[in-house]
């Protein structure tokens, strides 16, 4: 829809929009909104449009979003986290519980959501209310700076999902069963040893990869009974087969 | 002088217990907190105690001080445990107005601002600084959050907006205008600092002391090296400079009980040795604090109070405080050269200090009284500006008080004053340098010397042409402040002799980056240039060496480190990028530690010596090299490092996993699935080929009533039929549906059969089925499920292909009920 772009972040304090032309890429866009090291980008759902989510050791966040007509619009939250801002990541565009519900005569107006962690330990959520980034939720649990946050993908089910990891150690998986996502309860995955640096959700939405200190990949996946297990573990980086890996099949 | 040492009022007060002591903005009133007992002595009678207020409390007070404005004269501020309460003495009697609750941990200091009456800093281990206007006690001002505990909190004496506060080792300097990040960032110590102190006359010098026995007096804007290191025999608790003079008090810290107790007083123009020794308490000092002894006189008294149980009053007179280079001597002795009755008038220096405390506790009136203020101000910052307080005034004076004793090759003579010049000479190894230094007439304001070399030096010109660069940076610096530059030059000349002339090749490296810190980066948010471990870079998270993230085609990437060695020690993993820089400036081996430190700085433009790029990928394996060089023997140290480092280091994989197994949707599985409503087992044996091609198991069957997955007919735990036909009561094996709510169900045509008729479940439990599912999950699926029967593998691809997890809701039979058998 847009193109192949990639965008990138870095210490420099720059965030670099790149975009592939016949099979080269060049830099399309370059922002220079932040005092200190910008430590994630997001790209926002396609339904949202052109749209870049920005976190920064500055402790902003800033949203960019394209005219289209190769301008591009700055949002800056400012002290979104105290200290500095270290991982953002989009909700889907999907309404939560949109699938289910009874087909109603008006649509749902989708509503733009992203969450962010940071050095103050908190994670938050912000929504989009007037073209203003308003600070929606905030979610108290971890002891040391959230490194990464993960929001799930979903179908429209209407429960939400997040996952946020710490360098406490704690994977905390941030569940909501209300459409409107007032209420979230925490959750936690699984205390590891080490600082946990990354966390990915499978496009379906049930694994959640999370990587770490320990230069460890581990796979998780909730149970029946709503316990989190890991299913693999694909260690060492030694390059093990796929099909030897995940055990996941029943 | 051995007579005078023993001139002190002593007042024992061993009943009250105290550990905490503040004397009042006045000087008249001292408060003794203990763990019971707050008790106010009035200074002029010590053995007193004016008034004893009995206090219940698990906690002692940690910390007590008085406002240290006259306007507010009568507030105290106390801390204890979690909690800083204020209290007003007046009339004779103290009461509490007002409870600052906020730290979730024990307060560890509190301190209020020299500016605003109302304004106190706090600060604790919790990690946060809190900044209160004790008007509204009900939550902070401002807060800054550090990371790290913090032990002392200090508002700078000079600049009302900058706080600076210990941390372990290290000091962080904060605006309090912008509070999300500290403004410098000090690795000053190794060990922890136990005291703060701003110079009461220079904005951005501060001292230092800590348990490693030495204090160490920076300027903000350098933070990577001391301005000057005092060293101590005994760890020091604080460190506080004297309002008179260049003087500084020190004492050690009272957990060591070793029988060390000492009160020393310091000039700190010279380090070496104290000017004075406090001799008369027999255990340590808790606390010290400073009242003028009366108004006309120049004498300063010593509060000190001790875990002796008494209270000490040591009179500083005169010629002590001249000792610690106190403005009357210099006035008097150069100025005009008439001895002037030291009782005839005030220091200038306490004189500011005064005024300006006067000064900050009528900021809260207007009219006239603001414009007398803002006249006043004028004066103070005009004096402070022309007399540079506190820095000897001519070059006589200067020259006098260098001292370069400590350092042995080089050598000052032909200091002629009148002609304004001297001559400096420093032998290195085989290098000789000398240097004229000449002082044009406005010096040191803002007017920096000339340095010219001269025979017999004999360093080559490009060494020449840096030492000059470094002697020029070092005196604008300082005389940029109207500071005086001699010794810190002569410093500088030494050491940057020895660097240049040890190793052409290091020079490089040593010539930019030490001002890179210079610039003044308090005001100057920017960084110079981009390089790793700086200052800033502490709030900055530690780069990920690995990494995992599914992408949308089914795909795991990952990304790792080249494992070097197995080692899981969490504490290995640094938190944030500046470690990069602490890694780079720990004293490692046999190369000096000062190039070491320069080399973070250069990594962009690469160092000659060592092709050492400071990179996040090598961070691990050049630490782990280093603990293994570290434990071999220092001969073999240069030779291991060097070829370590020209060996390319290994990079890691990236591994791009293939997780479509793991997913519940397959993309050429819902290709090949087939739907046919008409033959319904045929269809069924079609998509379980279709499954079986992509390496996918057959559908699990759970026991229905232990819930255990099972092969066959019969449940291996409960030996009855896995799933039983509602219809026809025989297992069922083959193409089957059931209700989602009361989970009966069986053969899908004896189902179909019965619900083209019926909507109650044939098991006659009394669920409604039809109208129970089309609750669950919605007309159209009901629908379907009525209408024509499907499979549940039909559904499952249904929802594959909508991009559900269709199989994991299979598998949750109990949870979601939806399942399918086959």
């Amino acid at each position: 829809m847009f193109g192949n772009l990639l965008a990138s972040c870095s210490y420099d304090r720059k965030v670099i929009i790149w975009k592939e032309t016949n099979g080269t890429w060049d830099a399309l866009h370059e922002c220079n909104n932040h005092d200190s090291s910008v430590n994630s980008v997001c790209w926002a759902p396609h339904e949202f449009g052109l749209m870049l989510v920005c976190g920064s050791s500055d402790g902003a966040i800033s949203v960019l979003s394209s005219a289209g007509d190769g301008t591009w619009e700055t949002k800056k939250v400012n002290n979104a986290h105290t200290i500095g801002c270290n991982a953002v990541s989009w909700a889907p565009a999907v309404v939560p519980g949109s699938l289910i519900e009874q087909p109603s005569a008006q649509k749902p107006i989708t509503v733009k959501r992203f969450v962010s962690g940071g050095c103050d330990n908190l994670v938050k959520i912000w929504k989009e209310e007037e073209g203003q980034w308003k600070e929606e939720q905030k979610l108290e649990a971890h002891s040391d700076w959230v490194r990464d946050v993960a929001w799930a993908p979903s179908i429209g089910l209407p429960h939400s999902t997040i996952a946020s990891c710490s360098q406490d150690g704690r994977v905390i998986i941030w569940t909501s069963d209300d459409s409107t996502g007032s209420m979230w309860t925490p959750k936690i995955l699984h205390k590891f040893n080490d600082v946990v640096w990354h966390v990915s959700w499978s496009i379906t939405g049930n694994i959640l990869a999370v990587s770490g200190g320990d230069n460890k990949v581990s796979l998780w996946k909730e149970s029946l009974e709503g316990q989190w297990v890991c299913v693999s573990d694909v260690n060492k980086g030694q390059g093990q087969q796929p099909s030897e890996g995940p055990q996941a099949e029943q | 002088m051995a007579a005078r040492w023993n001139e002190n009022i002593v007042a024992e007060h061993r009943d009250l217990q105290a550990n905490a002591m503040s004397v009042d903005c006045t000087g008249q009133f001292a408060i003794l907190a203990g763990k019971r007992v707050w008790a106010v002595i009035n200074l002029d009678t010590p053995q007193d105690v004016v008034k004893k207020l009995s206090r219940q409390s698990r906690w002692e007070v940690s910390v007590v001080e008085w406002n240290p404005h006259v306007l507010q004269k009568n507030l105290f501020a106390a801390t204890s445990n979690q909690s800083a309460d204020i209290w007003s003495w007046a009339d004779g009697c103290g009461r509490q107005i007002a409870s600052l609750k906020a730290h979730t941990r024990v307060i560890s200091d509190v301190n209020w601002s020299c500016f605003d009456s109302n304004m106190l800093a706090t600060c604790s281990v919790d990690t946060y600084i809190y900044l209160w206007d004790i008007r509204d006690s009900r939550k902070p001002a401002s807060a800054l959050s550090a990371v790290a505990g913090a032990a002392q909190v200090k508002w700078n004496k000079i600049d009302s907006n900058y706080i600076a506060t210990a941390h372990d080792g290290d000091i962080r300097i904060w605006d309090h205008r912008k509070n999300s990040t500290p403004v410098q960032y000090i690795a000053a110590h190794l060990s922890k600092i136990h005291g703060l102190d701003w110079e009461p006359k220079q904005e951005l010098c501060l001292a230092t002391s800590s348990q490693d026995g030495t204090v160490k007096f920076w300027d903000v804007t350098s933070p990577r090296q001391p301005q000057s290191t005092l060293n101590s025999t005994a760890p020091v608790w604080r460190a506080r400079y004297t309002p008179f003079g260049n003087g500084l008090v020190t004492i050690v810290v009272p957990q060591l009980r070793r029988g060390e107790n000492s009160l020393l007083l310091w000039n700190t123009d010279n380090l070496s040795v104290p000017m004075h020794t406090f001799i008369g308490h027999s255990d340590v000092v808790l606390e010290f604090q400073w009242r003028k002894f009366n108004e006309d006189s120049t004498d300063y008294q010593l509060v000190t109070w001790s875990r002796d149980h008494t209270l000490r009053l040591w009179k500083i007179d005169p010629h002590l405080q001249k000792l610690c280079g106190a403005e009357e001597f210099i006035d008097d002795v150069h100025r005009d050269m008439v001895s002037i009755s030291p009782g005839s008038r005030h220091s200038s220096i306490s004189g500011v200090a005064i005024e300006k405390t006067s000064l900050g506790s009528d900021k809260e009136q207007t009219g006239s009284a603001v414009e007398e203020i803002n006249e006043k101000v004028k004066n103070v910052s005009s004096s402070a500006t022309t007399v540079t307080a506190g820095q000897p005034q001519t070059l006589q004076q200067e020259f006098s008080l260098v001292n370069v004793s400590d350092i042995t090759n080089v050598k000052l003579d032909a200091l002629d004053a009148m002609h304004r010049s001297c001559k400096v000479t420093s032998v290195h190894v085989n290098n000789m340098v000398t240097l004229n230094v000449s002082f044009p007439a406005n010096y040191p304001n803002n007017a920096a010397p000339d340095f010219t070399f001269t025979k017999p030096t004999n360093i080559d010109t490009k060494t020449k042409s840096k030492l000059l660069k470094i002697l020029q940076e070092t005196s604008h610096q300082h005389v940029k402040r109207n500071r005086t530059c001699l010794e810190p030059c002569i410093r500088k000349l030494v050491t940057g002799l020895e660097t240049l002339t040890v190793d052409d090749k290091v020079q490089d490296s040593s010539q930019t980056p030490y001002n890179l810190q210079n610039v003044s980066v308090v005001k100057q948010p920017v960084m110079p240039i981009i390089s790793y471990g700086s200052y800033r870079d502490h709030n900055i998270p530690f780069p990920r060496t690995s990494g995992a993230r599914f992408c949308s085609v089914g795909k795991l990437v990952v990304f790792m480190r080249p494992v070097v060695k197995k080692s899981s020690n969490p504490e290995n993993t640094p938190r944030s990028l500046s470690v990069l820089g602490t890694f780079r400036t720990l004293p490692i081996k046999g190369m000096a530690s000062q190039t070491s430190q320069y080399n973070i700085y250069n990594t962009n433009l690469g160092s000659p010596t060592r092709d050492v790029e400071v990179s996040i990928s090598n961070y691990y394996k050049d630490r782990d090299r280093e603990r293994k060089i570290r434990g071999r023997g220092s001969s073999k140290h240069k030779r291991g490092w060097e070829v370590d480092y020209v060996k390319p280091t290994s990079s890691g994989l990236v591994t791009v996993y293939d997780i479509e197994i793991v997913l519940p949707i397959h993309k050429t599985l819902a290709q090949n699935y087939v739907l046919d409503h008409n033959d319904i087992p045929g269809m069924c044996s079609k998509n379980a080929a279709a499954a079986a091609t992509v390496n996918r198991k057959e559908f699990g069957t759970l026991c229905q009533h232990c819930h255990r997955e099972v092969k066959g007919a019969h449940c291996v735990e409960c030996k009855r039929y896995s799933f039983q036909c509602a219809i026809c009561h025989v297992a069922v094996k083959g193409s089957s549906n059931f209700c989602l709510s009361c989970r009966h169900g069986g053969h899908s045509h004896h189902m179909l059969e019965w619900f083209q008729t019926q909507d109650v479940c044939p098991t006659g439990c009394g669920c409604y089925c039809m109208q129970e599912d089309f609750q669950l999950y919605g007309r159209e699926r009901t629908d379907s499920f009525s209408r024509s029967g499907h499979t549940g593998r039909e559904r499952t691809d249904s929802f594959g292909r909508s991009g559900i997890t269709s199989r994991e809701r299979a598998d949750s039979y109990g949870k979601s009920g939806f399942s399918n058998f086959l």
